[in-house]
């Protein structure tokens, strides 16, 4: 339980610095953003690993902050902070379910039958997808995503899709769901999943990974408007905006920033030098055990 | 300088985030007393109480040579609610360390029960003796430079205060 909480104060304190950080210099979206997102979600898990810092002549010594202190601030009605806390906590894990799980339960069955022949042909013809499963699902709304495993990754379509994108249109949505399975994307994306399902009651982390998703979409758009105009892939986008419920705001809100940075001529990769980032993960890695 | 672009203004937000966190570190307790970990020092016994969440058991029987008054009352909240009071006049003292809950405390491998006084493992550190008390959820230690045959009536007489 202590462990637990100290990964989440961890991520709470290197959130609020990168938060601050990446705003005061104006971070672009790209690699260095995507860095330091899935710094966020690991390095807390190391640095409150770190043995020693239990003991309460180090916490009340010389720690820089003893959090006990935090969570035993007195609250109305015989409560402490540390009640709030768990609360947090717990809406944190029902949203995580409500995120990941019902989604999934309520996903419609999508089957291979009447799936086009130049979608199939399309899908086919990009490198390490000749075993690609293309699916079709009876949704109206225009969905597109890719799921699977490396060797067996499968593309489902939605009807609405289908009939509301045309063939250049669909020529950079699967550059862009291929992309997805290049350069390593795949596995970076489930392990830092795997990291995020671990910190299922952080806040933190669950926005992380959103984030994190965000940039590895739109490092995909990049790859999908390389060599095209990038309004086609744009205008795709604008059909996925209009498809999507209004009330899903977040969903809306990525796609609004996708079309964004793609108009705005991309992500930028190299930000920020691989020497700063170095030097500020290694301050983070010295000063997050201090804080206890 | 280039290849450090942007760590200055990193180096002075964390800068400032470590600031404002020892600030509250420090701020904290001034705030709300019972926020802080230990030690705290109380003036009664009933601060024992609303602080350490249990009533203190403290010897009835008392020489003289201890002096009138404890010298020192103590409260740490974790990890384990614990509670120190202390007499000393000269070089006699008597110290009494009621914790509760957690692993029996650390004793000489050679410490022996103390003859008639059940749940004790008694020692002695030069001419100090120890006793540890096992008394329902609390482990009690009782330090003392005073005799042997003293240590039994502190052990014998503790009580609720």
């Amino acid at each position: 339980m202590t462990y637990l909480w100290q990964v989440a104060l961890h991520s709470a304190v290197m959130g609020s610095i990168l938060y601050a950080w990446t705003r005061q210099v104006r971070l672009p979206s790209g690699r260095t953003k995507r860095h330091l997102l899935a710094l966020l979600l690991v390095l807390p898990m190391v640095t409150a690993a770190i043995p020693g810092r239990g003991r309460v002549e180090f916490a009340e010594g010389t720690a820089i902050l003893n959090s006990a202190r935090i969570l035993a601030v007195p609250l109305p009605g015989s409560l402490h902070l540390v009640d709030a806390f768990v609360l947090l906590a717990i809406l944190a894990v029902a949203f995580t379910m409500w995120q990941e799980l019902l989604p999934a339960l309520r996903r419609p069955k999508a089957d291979g039958t009447d799936v086009p022949g130049f979608l199939e042909a399309m899908v086919h013809g990009r490198p390490g997808w000749a075993q690609c499963v293309v699916r079709v699902s009876p949704l109206a709304s225009v969905l597109v995503v890719t799921s699977g495993r490396p060797g067996r990754p499968q593309l489902i379509v939605s009807r609405g899709a289908l009939d509301s994108l045309t063939a250049p249109e669909w020529e950079a949505v699967v550059a862009h769901e291929h992309a997805h399975w290049c350069d390593g994307r795949w596995w970076h994306t489930h392990a830092l999943f795997a990291v995020r399902l671990v910190q299922c009651y952080n806040p933190v982390a669950l926005w992380a990974f959103r984030e994190y998703c965000n940039e590895v979409e739109i490092a995909c758009d990049a790859v999908a408007a390389r060599g095209r105009d990038p309004h086609l892939l744009g205008r795709v986008l604008l059909k996925f905006y209009h498809s999507t419920d209004r009330r899903d705001v977040a969903a809306r809100g990525a796609l609004r920033k996708r079309v964004d940075v793609l108009l705005a001529g991309g992500p930028q990769d190299h930000a920020l030098p691989p020497l700063t980032m170095l030097a500020a993960s290694t301050v983070l890695l010295g000063l997050l055990p201090w804080i206890v | 300088m280039d290849r450090l672009k942007g760590l200055r203004t990193f180096l002075l937000i964390t800068g400032v985030v470590a600031l404002g966190l020892r600030l509250l570190h420090t701020a904290l307790p001034v705030a709300f007393p019972e926020t802080r970990q230990g030690p705290i020092r109380v003036e009664r016994l009933e601060d024992v109480r609303r602080l350490a969440g249990f009533t203190p058991l403290i010897p009835g029987y008392r020489p003289a040579t201890l002096g009138t008054g404890p010298v020192s009352m103590q409260v740490w909240l974790s990890p384990s609610p614990t509670f120190e009071v202390v007499w000393q006049q000269g070089d006699q003292y008597l110290s009494v360390t009621q914790r509760g809950g957690g692993q029996k405390p650390a004793h000489p491998p050679l410490a022996a029960a103390l003859g008639g006084v059940p749940g004790s493992t008694w020692w002695m550190e030069g001419s100090r003796h120890h006793v540890l008390l096992e008394r329902g959820e609390f482990w009690v230690e009782i330090e003392t430079s005073l005799p042997e045959g003293e240590l039994r009536r502190f052990a014998d007489t503790l009580a609720p205060a």
